[in-house]
This record gives structure tokens, sequence and C-alpha cells, in this order.
């Protein structure tokens, strides 16, 4: 672990290389892409930059017109030929094309043909990661017209102090949405007010946008007003892994007809409608106990077999019958079936770069989960498509959307109409 | 102990309320983050099946070479590279000996520090010992106020905020630098030793900078390029330690002759493939290119062990070592070496630092430290002198 390094050697003048000049230059420029970089030393950045120094130096770059740039990161195909695992000796290491992509910003940065706005515009920075990341849209023109064009509530958007982050904890998260949080719950407060108990919410979000605090958050909310609360994590109606190949989350990777029978029993309504039945001896606002299938993590097995039998040897969960039943998890909430049986779709979102930087935080620093080096090829490949397949389907048809980075809450016209009424 | 004592969340509850006590850069965590770094560790058969040994077995086992020596850097489970399970073990005992009241709390903090960002706990390094306080003549020659204490509550420490924290007592270690140089004249050898992340490379910076403003010639003589080709140490068993892997006759004679203001031609050690530009003989080989180094006021000797060699203690003009404190250089590297550079995998790297400390103080830098003119201890924000040197810098 010898510390001695050549890039320590300042540039001085005579022996200066190109090397140390395009350093030098491209730190100065990254401190106006991401105000984060002031904060490091030159010595630092040097350090991050040398992984990605390129064999025949920096002049060696061929650089994309920005069009053909704009093209390919708006490509479904980009990403997924993103490599997760790619190998240099027994060490995983960045995707050969997330790797040209940062070295093709970075030279045009010094060069001056890609302008810096337009950098900014469509990639984010990450420092920890030290790499250039495209970023996702969520708001679409569908989306905005979904909900009138602008937000419900909009608030001071405090998560801008994490700009010079280069990881975020739980409690900085916390703090900087606790407006926006508190309207959301209190929002969600006067929906179910409006509607009759027994009542399914749904919070679904992209990997570390906080979904799980603010689950937790409105659980204990609910409870402080005498209602009963209980969750059903979608995850437990999976099909053994053997059965779902690479299906996606939906109709044909889970037990569908289980899980729509186990929503209306807990509902006590009839399947595709959310029409609720009397049950003969029971107090209003409670439906039937369930019991339901339990995936099993480890062995990627479900308690059922593919008919939606109990296999021998297997446990079910029981769920016990709640006022509010939150269900859990990134299930298409917006197929047809399912849709009408929920009562509050909501999308709970943090912009990418913040979630990357809690990730940072919470799945390298903490949990140890991933490789480094797997992490950020993961990261930098799942956002667009996740976003695609996933959430922008979800926020054209959803209640609320919760969106933190922008400290705006978001509501159709039709819910803002329940939330104004006295 | 009440047997709900062991139930996970119980358990997890109350370690974290204990380990603020322990590392106040808790504090800072919330108790959902606390419990994803205590998940890795948790034993298969549960907090109640950790065995404790007596504090006076951990202390002994901890101060024996032999258990460094046995620390696994690259266990593997599946295709990961896990902790080592010594160091796993001693992370559960501490665990359960806070939580069940068997070793205090004080007991704790005086033999191991706790590093929130690796999750583990790791045995305190003894710098200075009886003989290195006898060769100081046992009290510091100056004394700061101890900056690097703002860092406790931090997970890393970047190169900015570390270069503040510093700034009295390598201003002082300049100068004082200055005055032994003018006192003892030039051309002169200055080594500067001290263990990884410590900050030897900013420091050197900072000297060679502060002397060619005042118009000195400065150069530097990198040890690692003396060293012979690895395939041939490796068959030796030699390793990189030591006169044995060096081209010492060479070196020695360069130092010589670079002391008394001659330029040298030195070899040329080639990192990527592990050969050097001279054969076994000292002789340039054919297709080698070796470095020339012109004369120069002052000589830097960069490397581990500068002035170990005995053969060659004579010719260097300034020993120092330059110190900070284990916490502080692990929360050092964890951004440079792991945030930044990306060098190693985050648990090969827990694993040898965890390692390394007690075997480099053993080896290089407490025999440096008794030999030395002047240590800098950074997290100490003390400058140490032998008496000697307390009489030049008095003047």
């Amino acid at each position: 672990m010898s510390g001695t390094n050549r890039l320590h050697t300042p540039p001085r003048a005579g022996t200066g290389t190109t090397t140390e000049c395009f350093s030098a230059v491209l730190f100065e420029t990254m401190t106006r892409i991401n105000v984060g970089i002031e904060d490091l030393e030159l010595y630092e950045f040097r350090y991050a930059l040398e992984n990605l120094y390129p064999e025949a130096g920096w002049d060696s770059v061929k650089l994309d017109k920005q069009e053909e740039i704009e093209r390919l990161i708006g490509r479904r195909d980009f990403y997924l030929g993103i490599q997760l695992r790619p190998r240099a000796g027994d060490r995983i290491v960045l995707d050969g094309n997330i790797v040209r992509l940062t070295r093709m910003l970075f030279a045009g940065l010094v060069s001056g043909e890609y302008p810096e706005e337009w950098v900014r515009a469509h990639f984010y920075f990450d420092i920890r990661g030290f790499y250039f990341i495209p970023r996702t849209v969520y708001f679409t023109e569908e989306v905005l017209v979904h909900f009138g064009g602008k937000p419900y509530r909009r608030f001071e958007q405090r998560q801008r102090r994490f700009e010079r982050f280069q990881e975020v904890g739980y409690r900085d998260f916390k703090d900087a949405n606790a407006e926006i949080d508190q309207a959301f719950i209190e929002s969600v407060k006067k929906l179910i007010s409006a509607r009759e108990a027994p009542m399914l919410i749904t919070i679904a979000g992209p990997t570390a946008a906080g979904k799980t605090e603010i689950t937790e958050r409105l659980l204990a909310a609910f409870e402080q007003t005498g209602k009963k609360t209980t969750t059903i994590e979608v995850d437990n109606f999976l099909l053994d892994r053997e059965y779902r190949e690479d299906k996606p989350m939906g109709k044909e990777s889970t037990h569908f007809d289980l899980f729509m029978r186990s929503l209306a029993e807990i509902l006590r309504c009839s399947p595709g409608s959310s029409e609720v039945v009397p049950v003969p001896g029971r107090s209003t606002g409670q439906g039937y106990k369930i019991k339901i299938p339990r995936y099993d993590f480890i062995y990627a097995t479900s308690s059922h077999d593919l008919d939606g039998n109990l296999k021998e040897g297997c446990i079910p969960l029981e769920i016990e019958p709640a006022d509010i039943i939150f269900l859990e998890g990134n299930f298409p909430f917006q197929i047809e079936e399912i849709s009408s049986l929920i009562g509050i779709k909501a999308v709970y979102l943090t912009d990418d770069p913040i979630r990357l930087k809690r990730k940072w935080k919470r799945d390298i620093d903490y949990r140890k989960k991933y490789d480094p080096a797997y992490f950020r090829n993961r990261f930098f490949r799942t956002q667009f498509l996740r976003a695609e397949d996933c959430y922008r389907p979800l926020m054209k048809v959803c209640d609320i959307v919760v969106d933190t980075t922008g400290a705006a809450l978001w509501a159709t016209p039709e819910i803002v109409e329940i939330l104004n009424r006295d | 102990m009440a047997k709900s004592t062991y139930e996970p969340k119980v358990f997890s509850k109350n370690l974290f309320g204990i380990m603020k006590r322990i590392n106040p850069g808790i504090e800072a965590l919330e108790l959902y983050e606390f419990r994803y770094g205590l998940n890795d560790l948790v034993p298969e058969k549960g907090w109640e099946s950790v065995k404790l040994d007596s504090e006076e077995e951990i202390v002994m086992r901890l101060n024996n070479r032999d258990f460094y020596d046995g620390i696994q850097i690259q266990p593997k489970a599946g295709d990961r590279v896990v902790l080592d399970e010594q160091i796993i073990r001693l992370a559960q005992m501490l665990f359960v000996g806070l939580i069940t009241g068997e070793y205090e709390q004080d007991w704790v903090k005086m033999h191991f520090y706790f590093d929130i960002r690796g999750f583990y706990f790791l045995h305190r390094t003894l710098y200075f010992t009886d003989n290195v306080l006898a060769h100081f003549g046992s009290k510091p020659f100056k004394r700061f106020e101890q900056k690097q204490k703002s860092f406790e509550w931090h997970q890393d420490v970047g190169y900015k905020e570390f270069r503040e924290a510093n700034a009295e007592v390598d201003n002082l270690f300049i100068e004082s630098v200055k005055k032994i140089i003018e006192f003892r004249g030039t051309p002169i050898l200055l080594a500067i030793a001290g263990p990884t992340a410590a900050g030897k490379t900013e420091i050197v910076e900072r000297l060679r900078s502060a002397f060619e403003q005042a118009g000195r010639q400065v150069t530097s003589i990198e040890l690692d390029n003396f060293l012979t080709d690895r395939n041939y140490r490796e068959a030796k068993g030699i390793h990189s330690e030591g006169k044995r892997a060096l081209h010492f006759e060479l070196f020695k004679q360069s130092l010589e002759d670079i002391a008394q203001g001659y330029k040298i031609k030195i070899p040329r050690y080639d990192t990527v493939y592990a050969t050097s530009s001279h054969d076994l003989d000292g002789n340039l080989k054919s297709d080698g290119v070796p470095i020339e180094i012109e004369p120069a006021d002052i000589i830097f000797i960069e490397g581990n062990f500068p002035f170990l060699l005995e053969e060659v203690v004579h010719l260097i003009g300034v020993k120092v070592v330059y110190l900070t404190d284990d916490p502080i250089r692990l929360k050092r590297k964890w951004k440079r070496d792991i945030d930044y550079r990306k060098k190693y995998d985050p648990s090969y790297f827990r694993n040898r630092f965890f390692k390394d400390q007690f075997i480099m103080a053993q080896i290089a830098y407490i025999p440096q430290m008794e030999v030395c003119d002047m240590t800098v201890d950074t997290t100490g924000a003390s400058l140490w002198v032998m008496p000697e040197i307390a009489e030049i810098l008095s003047k």
C-alpha cells in the first residue's frame, strides 16, 4: 500500500504532460457540471479519473455528435446491452459502453465540443461512482396531462443541498422531505376519511425512493387514529423462480388468481368489482382474514404450486382483516382487474441522482450488498428500463405522485376536488 | 440474561444505544441504518450462541503477531470476498459483551476502535512505546489543539479537511526541517517514513514547494526503483522488504554519490512487468534504461523503510516518521482507495487493514521511530524531536 503516486506531482512549468493539463482543465469544468466536485482536491479528482484514462490517451477518444448521443441514450437497446459483470482479471469493472460515454463527455467538455448546458440537461455526474448517467424522464407529456399540467402543492426543494453530498443518509433525507411527506400523509388521511373502509393502498416507486420509510410513517399515522392496518407484500404471490423465467412482475409471473381472490376477500367484495358485499355477522368495515402464499427468497420458491394449491409441508401467510391494507411491492397496479380494487394508488418518486446517493450509503456502505462496480453498472442500466416498464405507466393512471426531489405533490383533478373539500 | 435480550430487534436496538458511546459517529445513524450494517454480523445461531473470551485472553491474542498473520485477506463465500472469521468473531464477542456488560465500555474503548463504514472493531495500534518515548525524552517538543477530533463523526475523511486539521503541526514541522537543513548544510538526504494514508505524499509535496520557493534544488529517489526482478525475489522468498530485495550496493553507492553532489544513474523498476533495468549483478540489462538524477540540495528518499537499512542510515541527514492514528487513516483510505481509486474489493480492504497495522508497526514504524530525528503525530497534533534536534530548533 505505498502512498507514492505520480498523480501527486502537480504540473510544473515545462514538465506538464497533456494528461496533467487535461485533468486540471476537466477538474475545473466539472465543478460547473456537479458543484460537489468543488469539495474535492485535484489529487482526489485525479485518483478517480485514473480508472477512466484511455490507453491511447485522451486524444484518442472519438466524439459522437450530440444528436447521436441523445438518440443512443433514448434507446432501450442501449441499456439492455449494458453488462452487469464484465471482468478484467478477477475483478468486475465498469461496462465498456458506460466507460465510453463518460470518456466522450469528459473529452467533449474539455475540447468544448459539448456545451456544458447540454451535458447538464441530459446527464448527471455521480462523484462516488465517478461516471455520467443519463437523466431519466418521469414526467412525460401524458403524465403531466393526467395531473392537469401542474402540481397540487409545491414546497421548497430542500434536497438541493444534497447536490454537494456524495451519499445521503436516512436522517438527512427524512429532514429534507418533512413538508412534502406531511402533506402527503394528510392527503391520504383525507382520502380515507372520504371513503369507506376497508381500503387498499399501493405505494409504488423506484428503488431507494423512500417507500419503506413513508409506508411506516403512514402506518403509524393511521394507528394513532385508531385504524387497523396491515400490509401484504406482493412478492409473496410470485411463482417459483424456475417457472417465472425472466418475465416481469405481473399476471404471468404471479399466482394472479389467488392474488385477486385474496384482495377481494380482505375487501369483502366480489372479484373484478369494487362493490362491497355485506358479510353477515361482521361489523361494517371488516373483510375476511385471508391466507396467502409465502415466497421464500432464499430458495426462490412459493408455498403454492402452479395450480394455486398449497404444497405439502408448506405454510401459508395469514393476514388479519384491517381497515387499511397496504400492498407493498412494485406490481403493475395499472392492470385493469387490480386497478379497480385499489382505493389509493400512489407513486413515491425521488430523482435518480439522489436515489443513487442513498444507495451508496445504504446498499454499499451499510449493507455491503453488492460489488461496487456491479452496482454502478446495474444502476446505470436499470433506471431507464424501469421507468419505461413500470413507473411511467403507473404514473399515467395513479391518483397521487409524491416527487420528493421536486418537493411537489401531484394529484388528479378528481383527487384534488376531494382534498379541497372542507 | 433475559431471553429477549438476544432477540434480534431488541439486541440491535440496545446495541445501537451502547455503540453511540463507543463511537459518537453512530449518533448520526438511524436505527434502520445501524441494523443494515449489523445484519451481516448476526450469528447464524443467534446472538446467544456467541461464546465470550475473557478480557485478558482477548488482549493477549491481539498483542501477538500470530493472530494477525492468521487473518485471511481474501476468504470467500461463493464468489464474494467476505470478512475474515476471526475479525467477525471479535466483533460479535464485543457486541455481545457490551450488551451483557461482561466487557466494560471503557475497556472496549481503550483497546479497540469501531469503524462505522467497515462496521467492525479494530485493535488500537500502540506506536509510542516506552522505547520510543525514551528516545524523545518522554514529552513532545510542541503540542497543538487536536483538530482531528472533529473527524470522530465522519465515516470518511477527504484531503481538504485533513490538510486543514493538520495546518499547525504541519507548518511547525516544515519550519523545523528548514532549520535543521540550515544547520546541517546541503546537499542533504531527507527520508519520511509513515504508515499508509498517514499523509506522507502531501507533506512531501508541501516541503518540496517550500524548498523550491526558497530557491533550493529538490529531487527525489524512489526506493522501489532499486527492487530486483520480482521473479527472482519470489523464488528466494524475499518479497519487497529489506536490503535483500534491493540492488543494495547500487543503492548505497547512489546515496553516497548524490550526497556528495554528483549526478547519479539508478535502476528503473517497471511496476507493470515487475522487472528491473538491472541484472542481479547490478549491471544494466541490454534493453534497460536507467533513471538519471541530477544533483540537488535536498534529496527525498521515498519508500516505507528508508532508514531501517543500517548501512545507509548515516547518509540520511533528516529522518522523519509521519504518523496519523489508525482510525483516521482508515477513514482516509475509505475515501481515497475505495471511493475514488476503486482500488480494492471493500471486504478485502477491511481484512487487509485489520491485518497490516499491527504487523507494520512492529516491523517498520516503531523501529524507525526509535531512531528517527522527529516524529509528526498529526492526530495527537504534536511534534516529537530527539533532544539533539530540540537543541537545534531552540537556537
